[in-house]
């Protein structure tokens, strides 16, 4: 007995230091970030190693809210994001079922054709699919991007979704059967909320992939109004002479959605209904 | 628990399955909907930085007072993306009316057929207003008129800690020297004499100027392998190694925050930095870069103007709108008032000749340095030098190659670049 | 199963799959074609508009035409850079999930938060950030091995090996919270009971690891890992913001730099298309031979 407690001291105390030394190394970096924000004229680097830069301000901040479109962006970024999100899980958990769940003509060449599409370099990609989106009259607009943005993500998805769905035993879904459950209901009410640490997972992609992507949105949006968050941030960033202290404030205020969606779709993703307790 | 249980614990896919289909439904009229008036619109894209906007849009607005049936929209790219997005969205018959860029932009577009010919769209006596540094002439035809004369580099220096900025080679090591001190006594630099983004090919043309050099002839040919390049090679090499008047590794931020910092007493820096640094509070001068004792000549930066020029695929009813713009954009007072706030160096011989211009303490010694400057090639082959010149001249300052190794192997690399362009 | 039954099960195959390849193939497909055509053609600087079909010349030019760096020494840098970030990406990753998963862990909520950072906060300033974490005089990196360990500092960005190194650390340190997340997910799908058994066994640590842990998590890490593998191939940004576009000399390069410059540097579209269809061959073989060598396709329960 007292053996095993002092393993346990020892896991834990084992367990702390790691997530403490990763912590530290995952902040340092962001908390310079904070701190080119805070500093006062575009300064990007610093030659001291102080935490709290000198004559520390919160200019950029007021500049970013009030001379800045910034909300604005931040509107059409969260709207974009949003619709990815919902389309990336409605397209993904279906299909992801389908693939590993059923057997069907094509079915491994399907799964290959997901990778094949992430495979291109993206740089070629740019020229033949303006002139897509040209022809179907997408240009400027936010289906066009949805569009795209729902493609990048979903190959991923898909493939991570039915990877998940894979470690979900068929007895579970013969069970139901018994219950007198349909297919359906079956994949409605059983499988997917067993699936939901894959279906956190999908979401944050998806929701990633639009939140992030610049290339793409630059290309197609050609109005100020409709620019997206980095479409925004790239516009602290001209020639020779970026607004760093803008663009730390901006990239600080990007972080928080992020975090603040990632925290809350924890819940599902590591605990709460999940296979491990329900087997057995 | 068993999944007959389950069955009535979970609601929320129904929920989300809802929710996906009320916002995709909302996201369809609001992703179709676009703004749709009659008014004739057209789009500048520009790579400017914000003080440069905000100028642009008042000027705009009033263009837009005299001409109400018409919307003008200007939209900042990169760069880099200004020109590739500008060629990807012409090659597909589309794109903004107005780019507005540097001039050596007008090479590419010109060989891909994506610009107009501007010189039958405006008559010849309104031209000649225009300093002929400012009318950017291609392969016998006008393709870009340009506001702003410069992108030039100079010689920026802290005040409190030059009082009188050199004017010889011998002049700059020798206030470096003094400059460059170990404030703290830890046996470090703290203070350097001069610094800036020494690895980037484009700031170190000065150096090859000096040194006698210079990219190509007049055909467009790279002549890289020049005594110039040897000079300004060694010369860079030894402000660093010999002297040490300059930090070990400087790329553009780097040596940005040592000037802003006064960890550094001079610069080489563009027109496009004076603003920034005034706004962080220094007392800057500017100067002409130093002259080289041993060949007499001026360190020359590339001088490149930066202008309007009209997409190819405007069409013939649109034109005299786009060309009222251009018009509008270039007269007489809208340079001035860009000249007054940015320091930029204006186009229109009356401004240029004005008392602001001749008076302004900056804008004189810009313009002698954009007397002693050269202008930048706008052929396609610029890239091919560039891209040339960039390894050999870093493996010369890491030490793993000899200058004269280096000028050689430039001019090879952009032989070959040159022709792989040219397929 | 009655024919009724079968026809249904096909509708809802068919309803399930559709609408994601429907999506998928609309984007894909004709930019893919656009660019295996561009491959064989001679679209350039000068033929830009009136390019034509010249077979194989392009695929040629890029096994023989002499470049700088070299192509063959670029490819192997891109299989090194590739290697070294997806095995650190997932070894991390999974191991922080493994210790954030323990039970009587405290504080996990603010631990996940902060853990997942690096990948939330967009990538631009970040590599910047990074590139001047790695200065020579004045980076953070520098004075902490001299201020607190007392070694000589490290000319991070102006030696070949030394950039190298500072761009792969700056991706490991993007990537590992994505593996981490993902990995958190799938321990979800591990039943408690299976450990409980193994420690009645007195199953070692290690033991668990090995026999229930990595085959569980495996059907969900595979697909991250296949795909990790791909996008870090083929991700320029960091290397190129890091080491301000492949300084020292042009040497810190991956293979889509080639493809990059030479379409928005020097205007080859038939070149840049070719290397592309190359790069598309390679990671279609490693794929291929990945997925039939972890064989994934199978159902772990079937």
């Amino acid at each position: 007995m007292m053996r095993s407690k002092s393993a346990t001291m020892v896991r834990l105390t084992a367990s702390y230091a790691v997530l403490v030394v990763f912590a530290i190394i995952a902040f340092y970096p962001i908390l310079q970030i904070i701190n080119i924000s805070l500093r006062p004229a575009d300064r990007l680097l610093s030659t001291s190693l102080e935490l709290i830069p000198e004559n520390a301000s919160l200019d950029n901040y007021q500049e970013l809210f009030t001379g800045r479109p910034f909300l604005v962006w931040l509107g059409n970024s969260t709207f974009v994001a949003f619709v990815v999100t919902l389309t990336g899980v409605a397209l993904a958990s279906t299909t992801g079922y389908a693939f590993s769940r059923f057997s069907f003509a094509g079915k491994k060449a399907g799964l290959l054709s997901l990778l094949v599409t992430q495979m291109f370099p993206a740089t070629m990609l740019l020229l033949p699919m303006y002139i897509m989106l040209v022809k179907l009259h997408l240009i400027n607009t936010y289906l066009g991007i949805v569009i795209m943005y729902s493609a990048t993500a979903l190959p991923f998805c898909i493939w991570q979704m039915k990877g998940y769905y894979d470690t979900i035993p068929v007895s579970l879904e013969e069970a139901g059967r018994i219950d007198g459950a349909s297919q359906f209901q079956i994949f409605f009410r059983i499988i997917l909320p067993l699936a939901s640490p894959a279906l956190v997972i999908t979401a944050l992609f998806s929701f990633m992939a639009a939140w992030t992507e610049y290339v793409v949105a630059a290309q197609i949006l050609q109005d100020t109004e409709l620019w997206t968050l980095p479409v925004g941030l790239k516009s602290f960033e001209s020639n020779m002479t970026s607004e760093w202290g803008l663009y730390g404030a901006a990239s600080v205020m990007v972080t928080i959605p992020v975090v603040i969606l990632f925290l809350s779709l924890s819940r599902w993703l590591v605990s709460g209904l999940t296979l491990g307790s329900v087997k057995g | 628990m068993r999944p007959k249980d389950i069955l009535r614990l979970s609601r929320w896919p129904a929920v989300l399955a809802l929710v996906t289909l009320v916002s995709a439904s909302a996201f369809l009229w609001n992703g179709c909907h676009r703004r749709d008036d009659d008014k004739i619109r057209i789009t500048i894209w520009h790579q400017d930085r914000i003080d440069v906007r905000l100028i642009l849009q008042r000027q705009l607005d009033r263009f837009m007072a005299l001409h109400p049936e018409v919307r003008v929209e200007q939209l900042f790219k990169e760069t880099e993306e200004l020109r590739s997005g500008f060629i990807i969205a012409a090659l597909a018959g589309q794109g903004p009316e107005i780019v507005y860029g540097p001039s050596d932009q007008v090479g590419p577009f010109e060989v891909m057929d994506i610009i107009l010919p501007l010189e039958g769209l405006f008559e010849k006596e309104w031209l000649e207003q225009f300093d002929e540094k400012g009318r950017i002439w291609y392969k016998g035809h006008l393709y870009q008129l340009a506001d702003k004369l410069g992108n030039h580099l100079t010689l920026l220096y802290n005040k409190k800690l030059v009082p009188v900025p050199p004017t010889t080679d011998e002049e700059l090591v020798a206030v470096a020297r003094r400059l460059t001190t170990d404030l703290n006594g830890d046996g470090k630099t703290d203070r350097y004499g001069l610094a800036w983004n020494y690895t980037e090919p484009f700031f170190f043309i000065p150096f090859m100027t000096g040194f006698g050099g210079w990219i190509m002839d007049d055909q467009g040919n790279p002549t890289l392998d020049n005594p110039g390049t040897v000079g300004g090679l060694n010369f860079i090499k030894q402000l660093r190694d010999v002297h040490k008047v300059i930090p070990n590794e400087a790329d553009y931020v780097v040596a940005d925050i040592l000037f802003k910092d006064g960890h550094a007493g001079m610069i080489i820096n563009g027109d496009w930095s004076w603003a920034g640094y005034q706004n962080a509070g220094l007392d800057i001068g500017v100067a002409p870069l130093p002259r080289i004792t041993a060949t007499g000549l001026w360190c020359a930066p590339m001088v490149s103007p930066k202008g309007f020029s009209i997409n190819v695929n405007v069409s013939e009813e649109k034109r005299p709108w786009v060309i009222a713009l251009i018009r509008f954009l270039m007269a007489e007072e809208n340079q001035l008032e860009s000249a007054k706030e940015l320091f930029t160096m204006p186009t229109h011989k009356a401004v240029q000749s004005g008392e602001f211009v001749q008076t302004n303490e900056i804008l004189r010694n810009s313009r002698l340095q954009i007397e002693h400057g050269r202008p930048m090639p706008v052929v396609p082959e610029l890239r091919a030098i560039w891209d040339a010149m960039r390894p050999s001249y870093q493996a010369v300052l890491a030490g793993t190659m000899k200058a004269d190794q280096a000028a050689r192997n430039m001019q090879l690399m952009a032989l070959r670049r040159i022709k792989d362009m040219n397929e | 199963m009655t024919l009724s039954n079968k026809a249904r099960r096909r509708l809802m195959i068919f309803v399930m799959v559709a609408p994601a390849f429907v999506v998928l193939f609309g984007v894909v497909v004709y930019p893919f074609f656009y660019n295996v055509v561009l491959s064989l053609s001679n679209m350039s600087l000068l033929h830009i508009r009136d390019w034509k079909i010249i077979g194989f010349d392009q695929y040629v030019k890029v096994f023989t035409e002499p470049s700088q760096p070299d192509f063959y020494l670029v490819f192997v840098k891109t299989i090194i850079w590739t290697v070294v970030n997806v095995v650190f990406h997932v070894t991390i990753g999974v191991f922080l999930a493994l210790v954030l998963n323990q039970k009587d862990i405290r504080g996990k909520g603010l631990f996940r938060a902060i853990l997942v950072l690096p990948w939330a906060v967009p990538q631009l300033i970040v590599a910047l950030t990074w590139r001047g974490m790695f200065n020579y005089e004045y980076g953070a990196i520098n004075l902490m091995l001299t201020q607190w360990l007392g070694v000589e500092g490290v000319q991070w960005l102006r030696q070949p090996l030394e950039a190298f190194l500072a761009v792969i650390i700056t991706n490991v340190w993007l990537g590992f919270p994505f593996m981490m997340i993902i990995a958190l997910g799938a321990l979800q799908s591990i039943p408690h009971d299976l450990y409980e058994a193994a420690d009645i066994d007195g199953a070692s640590w290690f033991h668990k690891l090995r026999h229930i842990t990595v085959p569980l998590i495996r059907p969900v890490m595979i697909p991250a890992i296949t795909l990790g593998t791909i996008w870090t191939f083929n991700n320029l940004n960091i290397v190129w913001l890091v080491s301000n576009a492949g300084e020292p000399g042009d040497q810190t390069h991956l293979l889509v730099s080639f493809v990059y410059k030479a379409a928005f540097n020097f205007y080859r579209y038939g070149y840049g298309a070719a290397l592309s269809m190359i790069i598309f061959f390679i990671l279609l073989a490693f794929s291929l031979t990945f997925m039939r060598r972890s064989n994934v396709t199978q159902n772990v329960y079937s």
